[in-house]
């Protein structure tokens, strides 16, 4: 058997992908990550207000998950209910963070490992999407806009337009990467000449995050972090390795059904879920924000000052858990969970997490391919 | 400084030297649906930017035509590749972006071409081919416990703090992009586990600060056009931030100075005052302390910026500022919440933000906030 150790980069951060291999076909494999920063750490003793500026800063992709993460977690600790209209404020922003690191992915991330492709493709979405954002923001990516208690902008009827605009223009342009009927060139062209089969997993889905129009089929309560070979840590599910993200939670999608009943969990399926996810989100926003009321407060102000809670939100790469405890405005302990953990864990070669089963069995030339569809970040796995 | 035949000599030096990309500057901002008349145009832009007068911009655009002259490298240490994507992706392409990829070929870990294995060779190469020549930009803080084992890098595992060290030897500019390599950022708060430091801490080199949390990308490519055009660093203040981008505070152009000026002030987020766009300083803005143009420049194409959207500023082009600016609602002259960081920065506090001038500011708050005659 061959040990081969490859360096993965281009994933916001780096990884190191060791592959036990015999004949260019992949045995075994093992994720490790060598970077540690300790976000949880600065927050203890800080003011519960804090974690909102500091949370987004795990991640400069997916920096506004963490944020929402850390606004729902303070308010179920603090026992607080917002306002519809801050409700809808945070689901565009979300969703939107969520459409643009796809685009970003498809084409920056994951093409080049196959086929060259011009990649300003995707700075024509990702440029647009970030003004919608900012609109409502203040900036992306780093904002803090959402807090405990709602959120701080006042959008007028004006800034309500141009936002249903841009939508609804930045809708109609991604009908050419992937149109609501499913049909996209690019993803066609990916594939040609590469099974549709390549890279199946391990089947075991997990939703946690009830945003957007996703619906949660789990228990955060049964959830469990362990130690693992690097610096990053292991999450099971019942002591289960189980996958997160797009697939996962569009699986009663019945376009996506489709594709997964004739192609169970392999990469196809979950690279189409994620691009097709981006028309059902825009297809959301376009619908939610016809119900803002802005005559609706923006904020209300929290009466408890100590507790304990959960945010989850399903972020661009899956279920993004964090957890709070409060002791008189002041942070006690915090906690987060971030999904690239679950997709991503070490497990054993008859017990493997989902990247590391859709990897075994599979010819080595694909592995950068197949890694990379998962769409890891380890620069959340390193927080 | 405002010499402009000296500038024109070096643009002729350097156009001397063979070019990186595989095509004219002309021909990429073609294919991107740029024109001549828009290319003009910003260059006027960051003539103004740059604090040049009107007449430099022709020689603006003769510069960021032989860019491709000054290859950069571009390091990722411990961060969040939040800077890359304020400049590389978020707000592109923009003609700042697109000229920043046309100077940035040879390495960047995000988004050059290569990956894995050749991207460590073609960064190895980078480093001897262009030796004394090219310009270091870092993102991100440089861990230094436990000699740097907190970050590895690369397939020998080289620590990040020996990485930059190598890197930084043969550079002719070394630029810090962000507040983590400008002043370790928030890894360097408060416990700082990793004992991150700012890159200035661990070279004996002259660094050129560009702080943020992210900076904008017009004073990322501002602080690389300087270089060129000059073939020197910008004027520094006293953090070696370029005087340029981070000269005034944003406190002084502040869209909601009038209200602050008025005494006009909002007391809570969601209030009537809060709708009206009132002065955030009570809601523990720090624009006063904070030295940057986000007031001027705004983000993502002069959309918006965080005091827009109803939160004060954070104050992250500052030193320290994850533990000198907490807690980030409270305003700091009101020590309501003495938060741990207060006694870990201390020290810190003194030499840092509370210069004359902010307390003077804190003092005039106070005698506004008692002459409004709605309180």
């Amino acid at each position: 058997m061959i040990v081969n150790k490859k360096i993965i980069t281009k994933i916001e951060g780096e990884a190191t992908l060791k592959l036990y291999k015999k004949n260019e076909i992949i045995e075994f494999a093992q994720i490790e990550f060598w970077q540690y920063r300790g976000i949880e750490e600065f927050l203890k003793n800080r003011h519960y207000l804090d974690a909102c500026v500091i949370n987004p800063r795990v991640c400069g992709i997916c920096g506004h998950s963490h944020l929402i993460a850390t606004a729902k977690a303070i308010e179920d600790a603090l026992n607080i209910e917002i306002t519809e209209k801050a409700k809808i404020l945070r689901e565009i922003t979300l969703g939107l963070e969520i459409i643009q690191n796809h685009i970003k992915w498809f084409y920056l991330t994951l093409y080049p490992t196959i086929k060259k492709i011009d990649f300003f493709k995707a700075f024509e979405f990702s440029k647009e999407i970030a003004k919608i954002i900012a609109i409502i923001a203040g900036q992306f990516p780093h904002n803090s806009y959402a807090i405990p208690g709602g959120v701080t902008c006042d959008l007028t009827n004006l800034d309500i337009l141009k936002i249903k605009n841009s939508l609804k223009k930045m809708f109609d342009k991604y009908q050419n990467v992937i149109d609501i009927k499913g049909d996209s060139k690019d993803l066609e062209n990916l594939f040609n000449g590469i099974s549709k089969e390549l890279g199946k997993s391990i089947n075991k889905f997990l939703v946690l995050g009830d945003n957007l129009y996703f619906k949660s089929n789990g228990d955060v309560e049964f959830v469990k972090e362990e130690q693992s070979i690097s610096f990053n840590k292991n999450v099971l599910y019942k002591d289960e390795f189980v996958e997160v993200g797009p697939l996962a939670r569009n699986l009663n999608n019945k376009l996506i059904k489709v594709i997964y009943n004739s192609y169970k969990d392999s990469i196809y399926t979950r690279i189409f879920a994620r691009i097709y996810e981006v028309n059902l989100i825009f297809k959301y926003l376009l619908k939610i924000i016809d119900e803002i009321n802005i005559n609706e407060k923006s904020y209300i102000k929290p009466k408890n000052c100590s507790g304990t809670g959960i945010g989850i939100v399903e972020a661009p790469r899956g279920s993004l858990i964090h957890k709070v405890e409060i002791e008189n405005e002041k942070i006690k302990n915090y906690e987060i969970i971030v999904p690239t953990q679950f997709n991503l864990s070490n497990g054993t070669k008859n017990k493997p997490s989902a990247a590391q089963a859709s990897l075994m069995n599979e010819n080595e030339k694909f592995a950068d391919f197949i890694f990379k569809c998962f769409d890891i970040c380890a620069i959340c796995v390193s927080h | 400084m405002l010499d402009v035949k000296k500038v024109k000599q070096r643009i002729e030096e350097l156009r001397k030297l063979p070019g990186i990309a595989s095509k004219p500057l002309s021909e990429v901002l073609e294919e991107n649906g740029f024109t001549r008349r828009d290319f003009l145009k910003w260059a006027g832009t960051m003539a103004v930017a740059l604090g040049l007068p009107a007449s430099f911009a022709p020689v603006i655009a003769e510069a960021a035509e032989v860019s491709d002259r000054l290859p950069v490298i571009w390091l990722h240490l411990a961060e969040c590749t939040g800077c890359s994507e304020s400049l590389l992706r978020t707000a592109s392409p923009t003609i700042d972006t697109l000229i920043f990829n046309y100077i940035n070929l040879e390495y960047h870990d995000t988004i050059m071409a290569a990956a894995g294995w050749q991207a460590e060779e073609n960064y190895e190469e980078a480093v001897k081919k262009y030796k004394g020549r090219y310009i270091l930009c870092v993102e991100g803080a440089a861990p230094t416990k436990d000699n740097g084992d907190f970050l590895t890098i690369g397939p020998e595992a080289e620590t990040g703090l020996h990485k930059l060290k190598r890197a930084a030897k043969d550079a002719a500019a070394i630029i810090a992009v962000g507040a983590c390599s400008s002043f370790g950022g928030i890894q360097a708060a408060y416990p700082n586990p990793t004992g991150a430091v700012g890159i200035y801490k661990v070279l004996d080199k002259m660094v050129v600060n560009v702080p943020g949390c992210p900076p904008s990308d017009r004073n990322i490519v501002g602080t690389i056009m300087y270089v060129i055009l000059y073939g020197q660093l910008p004027a520094v203040d006293n953090f070696n931030r370029p005087k340029f981008a981070y000269g005034m505070r944003i406190h002084d152009l502040c869209e909601r100075r009038g209200h602050f000026d008025a005494g006009e002030f909002v007391e809570e987020f969601g209030s009537q005052e809060a709708m009206n766009g009132f002065c955030l300083y009570k809601m523990g803005c720090k624009g006063p302390y904070t030295f940057n143009n986000c007031s001027r420049e705004r983000f993502n194409q002069h959309t918006s910026w965080p005091v827009q959207a109803g939160h004060g500023c954070i104050g992250c082009s500052e030193p320290d500022f994850w533990d000198s600016m907490a807690p980030y609602e409270e305003p700091l002259a009101n020590h309501k919440f003495e938060s741990v960081s207060a006694d870990a920065t201390a020290d810190k506090v003194g030499i840092t933000i509370l210069t004359i001038a902010g307390v003077a500011i804190a003092a005039h708050a106070a005698i506004s906030a008692i002459k409004n005659p709605k309180e």
